[in-house]
């Protein structure tokens, strides 16, 4: 062994005991910061106070590990100004602080160890870039967002796999309300986290989950890419007969969903001509084919260098396995490429005087078209971007608003996996941004709760089979109003947070809605004197021909089953009795429509509707034709309508819900929402060693409870900024009803006992009641950085009327929407862009419009560094 | 000569120094310790309490049992069911387990990953929580491919992808939002299983194929992250050390040749055919998965043994016809045959099923006893007690060898009713299987938000089953 060898091998025991701690590392620190330690942290955090258990007098004698956790804490900290203690006098200044988070920031880099940094790019640590130094104007570097992949969220997948086989807008609406997938054989690899806020960030990465979906994706797209060709071989008759065998025996092709079978009627030229081909392909027909295949997956040319590989291997593919099997490898291989699934915005071009570089016109097309719609860019963009009409700030600002003002390129439903069988997602002309405000409100977590439906006195519906449920018809209700007022295009966020008027049901619009009332206020008032009850067939023959000139009586025109057409006579009779008949307008869907499932009004703190088993055996010789009367809701049918003891969307059922637990109302959640995405304050993560449980105690409120557990110093310090901004909403409990008093849920104050096995929805008994206690609604508001806001509220709707006043709200949602736009954090350098667009919307009189034009023509979204 | 799995461990040690380099996803069991497998054979349509009561019990039990009180009675001094007579060779082996609730779950015709997952499963991926508990019991035994999973799809309602010999969406899930993927047929599982050892040129092309491009896109994608830095190199380096983990695991398969090659399922053509009747692909099911179990490709199995959207063909008694089996769950007489019997019929086949996987994982020696010394058979509905059930029960026949960490064998168990002190639901039986093989989870499965009325804590384990 050499003498070399033999040191190192000596070493190694050494390295070894470095790295796992057991030696302190010498570590430096400079007299200056250490003045600085001295004045403003060891007066807490010395030998002899030890507060909070930190030490920090001694970081030198620290192993190393024990430092490095020592000073990441610190780092954070001081970070976000949470030391020096807000109510200590002596503060370090501006340039004190920097010092201090520059020492501490070498020492960590130097072991490669510091947390905040990796912390920062998340979503969650947005809030910890100061927002005064944002918005006050003294950061001037010039705005830029790193050269970046960001990985495709699931949607852009779905488009990215239909611009791989070019399919156009008919034939992708075919696949357009599938929930899970595009085609058949293609599973979407992608999942964004569930939380409120904006979850599709560039930090997301690929995995070997993925992968291991894209495999089987990529060898069905490859298949399928070339099928058509395939069609024309020998191989013929097979093809058929293995597409066709995803039947089972003897079923009759039609009755297999087409879906599974698809494949595009045409085979690209480049491909077509090596499955045809007899012989061996010429090294310019493999050329051609990989090209195609790079720009069908990739949107581009391949390089020389790329060529060269790609034709290798498509060489030895074919040699090995012959041409259609070789071919469809190298295919398979270019839908493996990373980049097929990442969105490339590396920047070209000449480096600007700041270091920057621009998109590319390429780059710039797909990174404003996936803004606005998720969808790859449409002709004219793509136009443009080849024709280098895609360089400067008003070429970006000119295709903006065209795509803005386009009614129809990226329409569609809001979220197809809203839809169902009897509900159908919200359309519009651009989903993407009413995603932005579901996102950054958080109310489609309401399908993530699952409730005790015999709490709501049966009215709940939990996601199940086929439907979400109660909460799918209250997000979806949700997403039509914020599409309400982003079509208004007006004060936007000071609407969307005070507005009192919702739509509720509402499945059909003004216009046609207003028309079946006046339909059905005709026929009810020609027939109810009628003898209808006890002679139905003959009343309804009567009537026949006028029947016959009203649309929404199409139902009670003869068909093939008489039977139907009696019992269906009789149930609008009865329906319209209860409705009509009792000086209310009823909803324009009759409650006996099969699946009708429209029992959500309650939550809205409205009366109910009529249900299916009310009207299900009018038939029956035991059907008591005078139903007991029910204070039915008189359904307003033109809508938007105004609702009593509600404010804006947080007070929307499915914001609440959202915001709930599935037991109880959660004002430690919606505090901290309140506190982290209007005030654009932070809450700390909760420390692993607390065990946080509201105690049982079957006498007090859970507010009373909460306050009970949080009280205590080490708890109060984060709850106090959630809390008070929390507990104004117990005025609405977790299904989001409108309350005045809590029941107290406990077997011990029951004033009704339950069924034992649970009641079904629609049953009128069986469900518990229970004693109840006045709820407190008095909060405190603290944190708008305006001393006529701040202060004590009396309930939530006096809390929501501040916050809409604040420019620190409005400013806290322009941050959030620079997040969905940019795919990343706000940096200090970002300052500017955020500056103007907060102007913009400002300036235009609160259009949304103007904030998004504003953020994609800025330098953070067309340079990279 | 190689004439067990233990033998093929120590063969594959000494030949291809295989073990010393596995990680969590490899040959992970030492070969002194057999690991621990687990079928979950799954049914719809609901299994009916009644049915799977003894029919010897006494009338003081059997008044109890109508009750719905607890219940425990020794196996031994009773009659099986007439529709378990296929078990009656097991019965040392057998438990039926009544009582377990699951009201947690999404219930009645379909319930997607509800059954194994114990939360509300339904068509939309954002409503899968975590991994099913087949899939936690993977991660504790693992094995080269882990997990398979084996389904008769529905081709209605369901999970119907309209591919019933495809592989599609199945109802396990390895994680939040990620289903698993099952294979609709025979045919395209022996495709996909052993075609490292398939004999058709074809195949073996294909196989080599994609070998070659696994290694392509690993060396380019490796090349691409090359040039980077930090958080963008990782983007690009994770998913080309994705691609090398695939092919280490090709390579340990390769590594399995042999022993694979031998427990190929040796299929007559009719269980490859396209035209498969339901009988024929449940059986061709069995074989497949009977093969990757013995050769060790995998110990946790997944079979859906058939699902309320899938019609039957080839059911005994009713051969040329397709079986609606909703029509079953509403009592219609069909062919001649009341629906009772349907149903009666169509469970003793599943029984025949289980019997053929017990007998032959009892020929195959392993340690000082068998194969099957190791394994528990799980069949339970995948909706509950009836057709359109409510999730207020989940019977449960479960088979299980000698090495079984759930006392519970030989016995007939039922629970404290929906309610009653001391009720169990399907979260705290999986939660007695999680913690009895190695996971320390305090509670497995969503809360039944109904049973918090009645003030009983529903976590935790069924301690009297824990050895």
């Amino acid at each position: 062994m050499s003498f070399r060898c033999k040191f190192l091998l000596l070493l190694l025991p050494l390295f070894f005991l470095m790295e796992i701690g057991l030696f302190a590392v010498p570590f430096t620190i400079s007299d200056k910061v250490q003045g600085l330690m001295e004045n403003y942290c060891f007066d807490c955090h010395d030998g002899d106070s030890k507060k909070g258990d930190i030490q920090l007098d001694n970081l030198e004698d620290l192993v190393l590990q024990d430092r490095l956790d020592l000073l990441n804490k610190v780092q954070e900290q001081v970070y976000i100004k949470e030391m020096p203690p807000r109510k200590k006098k002596v503060q370090p200044n501006k340039i004190e602080r920097q010092q201090l988070l520059d020492w501490i920031s070498i020492e960590l880099r130097n072991h490669n160890a510091s947390t905040l940094e990796e912390k920062l790019r998340y979503s969650n640590y947005g809030n910890y870039v100061d927002h005064e130094r944002l918005f006050n104007g003294e950061v001037k570097e010039k705005p830029f967002t790193p050269a970046r992949r960001w990985l495709i969220n699931p949607r852009i997948f779905n488009e990215r796999v239909m611009d791989v086989f070019r399919l156009d807008r008919s034939e992708r609406a075919r696949f357009a309300q599938r929930q899970d997938g595009v085609l058949a054989g293609v599973k979407n690899p992608f999942i964004i986290p569930e939380r409120s806020g904006v979850r599709d960030y560039d930090v997301r990465m690929l995995n070997g989950g993925h992968l291991l979906v894209m495999i089987t994706n990529a060898k069905w797209i490859a298949q399928r890419q070339i099928f058509s060709a395939l069609l024309k071989t020998f191989q013929n008759q097979e093809l058929i007969d293995d597409l066709n065998s995803t039947r089972t025996a003897g079923t009759p092709v039609k009755s297999i969903s087409g879906l599974d079978r698809w494949y595009p009627k045409v085979t690209p030229d480049a491909f077509e001509k090596i499955v045809l081909k007899k012989g061996f392909p010429t090294e310019v027909e493999m050329g051609a084919a990989v090209q195609e295949q790079f720009d069908f997956v990739l949107r581009r040319k391949a390089t020389e260098e790329e060529l060269a590989k790609y034709v290798e291997l498509l060489r030895s593919s074919i040699s090995l396995a012959g041409n259609s099997e070789g071919l469809q490898q190298m295919l398979f291989a270019v839908l493996l490429e990373s980049d097929f699934l990442y969105r490339l915005e590396l920047g070209g071009g000449e480096i600007d005087d700041y270091g920057r570089r621009k998109l590319t016109p390429q780059e710039a097309s797909f990174a404003i078209s996936y803004a606005l719609g998720d969808l790859s860019p449409d002709l004219e963009l793509l136009k443009v971007a080849e024709e280098g009409r895609l360089e400067t700030r008003e070429d970006y600002r000119r295709e903006v608003k065209r795509l803005l003002s386009d009614e129809k390129y990226f329409k569609g439903p809001v979220d197809p996996s809203l839809s169902s069988r009897h509900m159908r997602s919200h359309e519009t002309s651009h989903p993407k941004i009413v995603r932005f405000f579901r996102e950054f409100f958080g109310y489609p977590l309401a399908a993530k709760i699952f409730k005790d439906s015999e709490r709501s006195d049966g009215y709940y519906k939990n996601p199940d089979r086929g439907t979400l449920g109660t909460p799918g018809f209250l997000i979806n209700e949700a997403d039509r109003l914020v599409d309400w007022y982003l079509k208004k295009d007006k004060n936007v966020f000071e609407n969307l947070l005070t507005t009192e008027e919702f739509f509720v049901y509402h499945n059909k619009d003004n216009e046609t809605g207003l028309k079946i009332i006046a339909e059905w206020n005709e026929f009810y008032k020609r027939l109810k004197d009628t003898d209808w009850k006890n002679n139905p067939e003959g009343v309804l023959a009567e009537h026949m021909e006028f029947i016959k000139t009203k649309p929404s009586l199409k139902r009670l025109v003869p068909g093939s089953n008489d039977k139907i057409q009696r019992r269906t006579f009789l149930r609008f009779m009865h329906f319209f009795s209860d409705t009509i008949g009792k000086g209310r307008t009823p909803f324009t869907t009759l409650a006996t429509t099969h699946g009708y499932a429209y029992h959500h009004s309650t939550f809205y703190s409205l009366p109910p509707t009529p249900t299916l088993p009310r009207y299900a055996s009018v038939e029956s010789k035991n059907f008591k034709g005078n139903l007991p009367d029910a204070d039915f809701w008189d359904y307003p049918v033109v809508q938007p309508f105004k609702i009593s003891n509600r404010k804006g969307l947080l007070t929307h059922p499915a914001w609440l819900i959202a915001h709930s637990s599935n037991f109880h109302t959660d004002p430690i959640k919606r505090g901290r929402w309140i506190r982290e995405k209007l005030l654009a304050g932070q809450v700390p993560d909760v420390p692993i060693t607390v065990d946080a449980q509201v105690p049982e105690d079957p006498h007090k409120t859970l507010r009373e409870r909460v306050q009970l557990v949080t009280r205590k110093a080490e708890c109060s310090k984060c709850h106090v900024r959630m809390n008070p901004l929390g507990f104004p909403f117990e005025s609405f409990d977790d299904f989001g009803r409108y309350r005045l008093n809590e029941p107290l849920e406990h077997e011990e104050h029951f004033v009704a006992k339950p069924n034992k096995v649970p009641a079904r929805p629609w049953n009128i008994k069986g469900f518990p009641v229970y004693k109840t206690k006045n709820v407190s609604t008095k909060g405190e508001l603290r944190g708008t950085g305006n001393p006529n806001l701040d202060g004590e509220v009396s309930d939530a709707f006096d809390l929501i009327d501040r916050l809409a006043k604040s420019e620190r709200v409005r400013q806290s949602i322009i941050r959030h929407a620079f997040r969905f736009y940019m795919g990343r954090n706000e940096m200090l350098s970002d300052s500017q862009t955020l500056i103007d667009a907060d102007r913009s919307y400002v300036q235009s009189g609160g259009s949304f419009k103007a904030v998004i034009i504003s953020l994609l023509t800025s330098d953070s979204f067309i340079y990279r560094k | 000569m190689i004439n067990n799995r233990r033998d093929f461990l120590k063969h594959s040690l000494m030949s291809a120094g295989l073990m010393a380099s596995v990680n969590g996803s490899g040959l992970a069991v030492a070969p002194s310790k057999a690991p621990m497998r687990f079928i979950f054979m799954h049914r719809g349509n609901g299994l009916w309490p009644r049915v799977c009561v003894p029919p010897s019990l006494d009338p003081k039990t059997l008044e109890k049992e109508n009750r719905k009180e607890p219940i425990d009675v020794d196996l031994d001094s009773h009659d099986l069911p007439e529709w378990m007579d296929p078990l009656s060779e097991h019965k040392e082996n057998l438990t039926i387990l009544q009582g377990l609730s699951g009201m947690m779950c999404t219930t009645g015709h379909h319930s997607w990953c509800s059954s194994m997952g114990v939360f509300k499963a339904n068509e939309r991926l954002g409503s899968i929580r975590w991994a099913t508990v087949d899939f936690e019991l993977a991660k504790l035994f693992p094995s080269p491919v882990n997990h398979i999973e084996m389904a008769c799809f529905p081709d209605g309602g369901g999970n119907a992808k309209g591919t019933l010999d495809g592989i599609a969406t199945g109802f396990s899930a390895y994680g939040p939002q990620k289903p698993n993927f099952a294979f609709g047929s025979p045919r395209i599982a022996m495709e996909e299983l052993f075609k490292s050892v398939s004999t058709d040129m074809s195949a073996k092309t294909q196989y080599q194929l994609d070998r070659k491009v696994l290694e392509f896109v690993a060396n380019n994608e490796g090349a691409n992250a090359g040039p980077l830095y930090g958080f963008e190199k990782a983007k690009v380096k994770n998913y080309a050390d994705s691609v090398e983990d695939i092919r280490d695991r090709n390579r340990k398969i390769d590594a399995m040749a042999d022993v694979i090659r031998r427990h190929v399922p040796k299929l007559d053509k009719k269980y490859l055919d396209p035209n498969i009747t339901t009988i024929d692909r449940q059986i061709g099911h069995t074989e497949v998965l009977l093969g990757a179990l013995i050769s060790g490709l995998t110990n946790v199995v997944a079979f859906t043994v058939d699902e309320l959207g899938h019609r039957y063909t080839g059911f005994p008694g009713l051969e040329g016809m397709r079986l609606n089996m909703h029509d079953v769950g509403h009592n219609k007489v069909i062919g001649g045959l009341a629906a009772e019997e349907i149903r009666n019929r169509c469970r003793t086949h599943h029984m025949s099923l289980i019997d053929r996987i017990v007998k032959r994982l009892k020929s195959v020696p392993e340690g000082g006893g068998t194969m099957f010394d190791n394994t528990t058979i799980f069949y339970f509905p995948d909706g509950g007690e009836t057709h359109h059930s409510r999730g207020s029960e989940y019977p449960f026949v479960v088979i299980s060898g000698d090495n079984t960490r759930v006392d519970l064998r030989r016995r007939y168990v039922r629970l404290p009713n929906y309610g009653q002190a001391g009720h169990k639901t399907l979260g705290n039986w999986y939660t007695t299987l999680l913690n009895a093989y190695g996971n320390s989870i305090e509670h497995y499965g969503a809360i039944d938000n109904g049973l918090l009325k009645f003030g009983h804590d529903q976590k935790g384990p069924i301690e009297q089953f824990l050895v």
